[in-house]
């Protein structure tokens, strides 16, 4: 019995040893992996040197810089609702979720202890690239200023964000010096394209075009022509935008009906779906679930499954992106990347690397897949039909030279509405980059979000120029 | 080492306690006089009650138990303290307690020693049986079970507005550590002898396994039906390695073993529970807002840690979820590093040699059997809650000996370092 008593007495020891070893290497490796996490709390909290590492665009302009412990933004509003502010008492945006990774600790971690064991140089604090490139952000930033909405553009196979407007602005600047006084302007603060939702109108179409043909419809299945459609039980009908029929005043075929941007169809479309189906496509499309964003972004909704179910009137008016339906420009931008993805929308990110002040690299965000949104079959059918939205519907005003241009357009009504809107893929031409653009008020998204996005595409076709 | 040196290392661990929860009050709350001042005169009330009544009743015990102990348990309530100041300020009365009954168990076992409890193990077994049946009393009766964090391993005592919560798994563990004590150094020849096998497997004959096996399924039962997965794994482990150590067979070790891993299988499949624990051990960031976030907030914890911590009171322990009780380990490593974590697992190391150094001294099976016993008890729950939160098991929630939040664990565990102590008196001088 000694001898089995004293096998386990050393097993056991050693096992509480091995603790030990494991405890060291772990403190080293969550120290290096996760101290800088943006979801660590802790990054916010804690001992700083004085002094911070600047915001870079992915092509080298400084948004923000550090002039004797002071943080300066030299691109002023351009890059507000993005990068944020960091005064000594309140901090935003980016300035706040990579805070300490821009800055030196005074209590060091244990790898960095051992790292610097070897040479003694003094640290220097980390540069933050962006992914936004920076005469794309001024292109949108100049094509929504003056108005109320968003901007945001997305590389369609990585999910990286090109540009990301939110209008009205703020000079941060401004609120570093003591000047303006953030809560005296909660308008101008509003992140607009990740943290204001608003219906989406008929961009929405596409999720529900998505879902029909998810269950063996095509773009040439035929629905009959009307000039209002009455759900079963309904108070009242739902009636086309143009009052009147959308084709010949008998049938239309499905890209027929999204070309046109036809009410009656989808109303009708989405009530002979059922509220399971179509409430299961927007689910995969990230309704009602919350997405990942650096500063953080606000959840889309859609009614409950009980009211799709129970309610055709409220089912026929989610088919055309009203009652309930809400949705950020985020969203709706990485819906209309997934179509041109294959179906597969990306994980949205704005930071590309974190960097030493020399340019090397520390740290290199990879891309991640955020989910599938379409099967591949149904998003190769989206891509043709929005397609000719642009082509020859609705979408004529986002035609750009050059580009292969698949969008869809949106006119929302809503408190202060009606409000536009225009998502796309572009490519050249397979698609490359997606974009949406939100007008609050601007009623037409035809005639106002679609320029807007044109422009922005021109912008982004002249890069490489 | 001398008795005065004794004396003067739990004092000194009173000390800790109380310069310890000064410093953290500055930022946890609390009374920078009043509560360093009621840490030090509980501690000192609780092991200078023992440390006395060792002298009287045991004199010969080890003199290097005590000293241990009293620092794990100082270092633990500092921190829970500093988590949670309310929690602290009830923890020194559970500790009071504890020490109370610790002391009232070395009075009881003073005239006739250890061997006077193998009389009652049947009594012990079915005292065990009760505690773990008791939280499947219906949760209307006074004392009836509660269901905490999908499991159902509390049992609350109602008296007219009060109530009072007790895990009862945490002092089955010492009662069956008794019984098995008991049985197995009656038994542990017939349970040598494998007279059968199956391929190069020898089997022990069926008759001598089956009785204690049965209790043992029995009471596993209980506990999975309860989902304390933490306290399952405790008792079976030790069971399992007191079979092995009385009986100097591998077969049982291997048996456990593959048992081990059956049975995890199977309650990863059938409790989703327990699969969100194994995806949430595996893949933290993959929940983040869901499953993975308390392992995620403990690995932030731990990256905070560095070479000497965050500094005690410096950290945000309270970021994760059960940081007084399950996850107190990580919330010290945060606060103190690499340095304090590896000073508390040498602490429990040295408890855990002296205790196995109090088996292998012992004159008899018995004790030698019981003070292993409860050794493996501390050690392996030591192991499960460390690995756990550290990430090299899965984690099984169970407490830190003297260092958790928890009544029940603290009062436990001083009858068990009592009954240690007992025995170590009772080596030939």
């Amino acid at each position: 019995m000694k001898q089995s008593l004293h096998r386990v007495a050393v097993v056991l020891t050693l096992l509480v040893a091995l603790s030990g070893v494991w405890l060291t290497w772990l403190a080293g490796d969550t120290a290096s992996r996760y101290r800088d996490d943006p979801r660590n709390l802790r990054t916010q909290t804690g001992d700083f040197a004085p002094g911070a590492g600047r915001v870079l665009t992915a092509d080298g302009v400084v948004v923000a810089d550090d002039a004797d412990g002071d943080r300066t933004y030299p691109e002023g509003v351009a890059y507000a609702h993005l990068v944020g502010y960091a005064t000594p008492d309140e901090r935003s945006g980016l300035e706040a979720s990579r805070y300490g990774a821009m800055r030196i600790r005074t209590t060091e971690s244990i790898t960095e202890w051992l790292l610097r064991l070897g040479s003694d140089q003094g640290r220097q604090p980390r540069d933050v690239v962006l992914t936004v490139v920076d005469p794309l952000q001024q292109a949108a930033r100049d094509a929504i200023a003056g108005q109320t909405g968003a901007v945001v553009v997305i590389e369609v196979a990585t999910g990286a964000v090109l540009a990301y407007a939110s209008s009205p602005s703020y000079d941060p600047n401004r609120v570093v010096a003591g000047t303006l006084d953030p809560e005296d302007i909660p308008d101008a603060m509003l992140d607009r394209v990740a943290r204001r939702v608003l219906p989406p109108g008929s961009t929405f179409k596409v999720i529900v075009s998505a879902a029909a043909l998810g269950v063996g419809a095509t773009q040439d299945s035929s629905f009959p022509d009307a000039e209002e459609y009455l759900a079963p039980g309904a108070g009242s009908a739902i009636r086309n935008a143009a009052d009147g029929f959308c084709g010949d005043g008998e049938t239309v075929t499905l890209i027929e009906a999204l070309q046109v941007s036809c009410n009656t169809v989808f109303a009708r479309l989405a009530v002979e779906l059922g509220g399971g189906v179509v409430g299961d496509a927007a689910h995969r499309a990230w309704f009602g679930r919350s997405l990942p964003w650096e500063t953080g972004a606000v959840p889309s909704t859609i009614s409950d499954p009980a009211l799709l179910r129970d309610d055709p009137g409220a089912l026929a008016q989610t088919g055309i992106g009203e009652r309930d339906v809400r949705a950020t420009p985020l969203l709706m931008a990485l819906i209309a990347s997934a179509v041109g993805n294959q179906g597969v929308a990306m994980q949205p990110f704005v930071v590309a690397a974190i960097a030493e002040q020399s340019g090397d690299v520390v740290e290199r965000t990879s891309p991640k897949v955020l989910g599938r949104m379409f099967d591949g079959a149904v998003a190769a059918e989206l891509l043709t039909m929005m397609e000719a939205v642009v082509s020859d519907g609705t979408g004529t005003a986002a035609r750009v030279e050059g580009l292969t241009v698949a969008g869809k357009t949106g006119t929302a009504e809503g408190s202060g509405g009606p409000h536009a809107w225009f998502i796309a893929v572009a490519g050249r031409p397979e698609p490359e980059i997606a974009i949406a653009v939100v007008v609050e008020g601007g009623s037409s998204g035809g005639r106002v979000a679609a320029p807007i996005a044109a422009r922005v595409l021109e912008a982004w076709r002249d890069l490489d120029e | 080492m001398t008795r005065r040196t004794e004396a003067l290392l739990v004092a000194l661990s009173a000390a800790i306690a109380a310069a310890g929860t000064a410093l953290v009050t500055a930022t946890a709350g609390g009374d920078v006089v009043l509560d360093p001042l009621a840490a030090a005169g509980a501690h000192l009330a609780a092991f200078g009650g023992m440390l006395v009544a060792l002298r009287r009743w045991s004199p010969d015990a080890s003199r290097l138990l005590l000293p241990l102990v009293s620092l794990i348990t100082a270092i633990g309530a500092i921190e829970v303290f500093r988590i949670d100041p309310d929690l602290g300020r009830l923890q020194r009365w559970w500790l009071l307690l504890g020490a109370g009954i610790g002391i009232i168990t070395l009075r009881v076992l003073h005239n006739r020693g250890v061997t006077v409890l193998r009389r009652y193990r049947y009594l012990f077994l079915l005292g065990a049986f009760g505690l773990l049946l008791l939280p499947l009393l219906p949760s209307s009766l006074p004392l009836g079970g509660a269901t905490v964090n999908g499991s159902r391993l509390w049992v609350r005592l109602t008296m007219g507005d009060r109530t009072l919560s007790f895990q009862p798994g945490e002092g089955a563990k010492v009662l069956i550590v008794v019984f098995l004590a008991s049985y197995l150094a009656d038994r542990r020849r017939a349970l040598a002898v494998m007279p059968r096998s199956i391929g190069p497997v020898h089997l022990p004959e069926p008759r001598q396994v089956l009785p204690v096996l049965l209790a043992f399924t029995a009471a596993f039962l209980v506990l999975i039906y309860q989902r304390d997965l933490g306290a399952s794994m405790l008792l079976f482990m030790v069971f399992v390695v007191m079979l092995f150590v009385a009986t100097e067979r591998p077969t049982y070790l291997i048996a456990g073993a593959a048992l081990i891993a059956g049975g995890g299988l199977a309650a990863v499949n059938s409790f989703s529970h327990v699969a969100v624990r194994v995806e949430a051990w595996l893949h933290p960031f993959a929940d983040y807002a869901g499953g993975g976030y308390q392992v995620a907030q403990s690995v932030f914890a731990l990256s905070e840690a560095g070479l000497v911590g965050a500094g005690l009171g410096s950290g945000s322990p309270w970021l994760i979820p059960a940081a007084a009780t399950d996850y107190i380990f990580v919330a010290i490593v945060e606060e103190t590093g690499l340095a304090g974590g590896l000073a508390l697992l040498a602490a429990f190391g040295l408890l855990i040699t002296v205790g196995f150094g109090i088996a292998l001294r012992a004159t008899d099976a018995f004790r030698s059997l019981l003070a292993a016993g409860l050794t493996i008890v501390l050690a392996v729950q030591t192991l499960l809650i460390v690995g756990g939160v550290l990430r090299m098991l899965p984690l099984t929630g169970i407490t830190l000996p003297f260092v958790s939040y928890g009544g029940s664990s603290l009062l436990s565990n001083m009858i068990l370092i009592a009954l240690l102590a007992r025995v170590s008196h009772e080596e030939p001088a």
